[in-house]
Order: C-alpha cells, then sequence, then structure tokens
C-alpha cells in the first residue's frame, strides 16, 4: 500500500494509489511518498493508476473497501478509464468506472503529472473529502 | 504549465469526411458521421459533383493516447494540435469530446 500526501487549499490530503502500470510513473511525479509525520491522516481518495486486468480487479475492489468512509476514485490515465489501446481485450477491464463509482476521470496515455492536481482540485472542490488542517 | 500536444482541435470546414483518421486511430477512438449531397455544376454544362458532408465527429479522450497519428495522416490538415490539455471530468460520457467541443 502506498500512501501519498496533497496540499491543496491550506488542507493535507491523503491519497491511496493502486499502481498497476505505467501511469503510476506520472503519478510519483507530482505527488511526494507518504511522510512519517503524516500518518495522522487516513486516505479518503484512492487513484487508480493503469490497465486493470480481470485478475487484478479483486486486489483493486479490496483496496476500495478497506478505505474508510466517504470514499472517491480517480481513474487516472486510459487504460483505468476505459481500458486504453487494451479494450477489446478478454483480460483488461474495459474502464474501473464499470467496477466502482469513479468521481474523477484523467484521460491521457499517460496523463501529465499536474493533471493529477487538476483532478484532486476538482474532486475536493466538489465534494466533502476528509483533509487535516494541519 | 501547457503542453503543445494538450489536445486535438477539428477545422470542420476542411474535413471531408475521408475516414482516414478513423482508421487509422490505434484505439479507433474517433467516430466520424457523414452522408452525401449533390452539388449543382459550376457552370452551365458541366457535370453535378458529388459531395461528402460532416454530420458528427467525436474523440473519445478516455481511450485517446495522443498519439497524434490521426493528425499525421489526415491529408487536408483538419486536425491539429491544441496546447489546451483541460480534459479532466466527472463522468465517463463527458470525456468523448464532440463536434462543438473539437472546434
Amino acid at each position: 500500500m502506498t500512501l501519498r500526501v496533497w496540499s491543496g487549499g491550506g488542507r493535507r490530503y491523503a491519497v491511496d494509489e493502486m499502481a498497476l502500470a505505467c501511469c503510476a510513473v506520472e503519478l510519483a511525479v507530482d505527488l511526494p511518498d507518504f511522510d512519517e509525520t503524516d500518518l495522522d491522516i487516513d486516505a479518503h481518495v484512492l487513484v487508480v493508476a493503469g490497465t486493470v486486468s480481470r485478475a487484478a480487479l479483486p486486489t483493486v475492489l479490496a483496496r476500495y473497501e478497506a478505505l474508510p468512509e466517504p470514499r472517491y476514485v480517480i481513474a487516472f490515465g486510459a487504460c483505468a478509464t476505459s481500458g486504453g489501446p487494451y479494450w477489446d481485450s478478454y483480460a483488461v477491464i474495459p474502464g474501473i468506472g464499470e467496477s466502482l463509482p469513479v468521481d474523477v476521470f484523467v484521460p491521457g496515455c499517460p496523463p501529465r503529472p499536474h493533471l493529477l492536481t487538476t483532478a484532486l482540485e476538482s474532486l475536493v472542490g466538489d465534494r466533502d473529502v476528509v483533509g487535516s488542517d494541519s | 504549465m501547457t503542453a503543445r500536444h494538450g489536445s486535438i482541435n477539428l477545422i470542420a470546414d476542411k474535413c471531408t469526411s475521408c475516414m482516414l483518421c478513423v482508421r487509422e486511430c490505434p484505439v479507433w477512438c474517433i467516430s466520424l458521421a457523414a452522408h452525401a449531397e449533390t452539388e449543382a455544376p459550376a457552370a452551365p454544362g458541366g457535370r453535378a459533383r458529388t459531395v461528402n458532408v460532416l454530420d458528427d465527429f467525436s474523440i473519445d479522450y478516455g481511450l485517446c493516447m495522443f498519439c497524434g497519428i490521426c493528425i499525421d495522416v489526415c491529408p487536408f490538415d483538419a486536425l491539429e494540435w491544441n496546447v489546451a490539455d483541460d480534459l479532466v471530468e466527472v463522468t465517463r460520457a463527458a470525456t468523448v469530446h464532440d463536434r462543438e467541443r473539437l472546434a
């Protein structure tokens, strides 16, 4: 389990990362790793980055279930959004949206790192995401 | 931050509905609908011409790999890169951009 911290609007938010493929590299560029001193925050946001194969789907769903309510999902990249170049493969889920309630879709193959910031800003602007004031 | 290859613009006036972009797209993210119309001869005694008229054109950015092959293959330069990359959407359906949003 990789947790990352995102700071926006004077608050800090913990973000859980489901790194499945190359998109996860872009994600790592935008958000720093979880720091020891930040361990008091719970993640309420799951970022699915990469191709969700049928074999990996139970792991992704379990990761989502493990988040405390309220929880939010960001589909990061073409594969998580629609299956991307593998949309017609028997082994690939054509978008995590058919298995999880996705709140924000980030197109791109891969998306530029700063689009994750845009997605988180949009999520925090629309929903009451649990964060930390410190 | 802006990017050179942020999104794709359609210049509908230049499009002849030849379908090259649709067929060359590696992920089949472009859809195009057109119909044929007959144009009257330009001069008396001339021949009537059949032209394609573009009805609908959309790019599914949820699938698009931003490879630019559609832009490369377009013989009429009807597709071009746009720096705008604000494509983050809250619904899957909204990631499909129709003709108006691509203009």
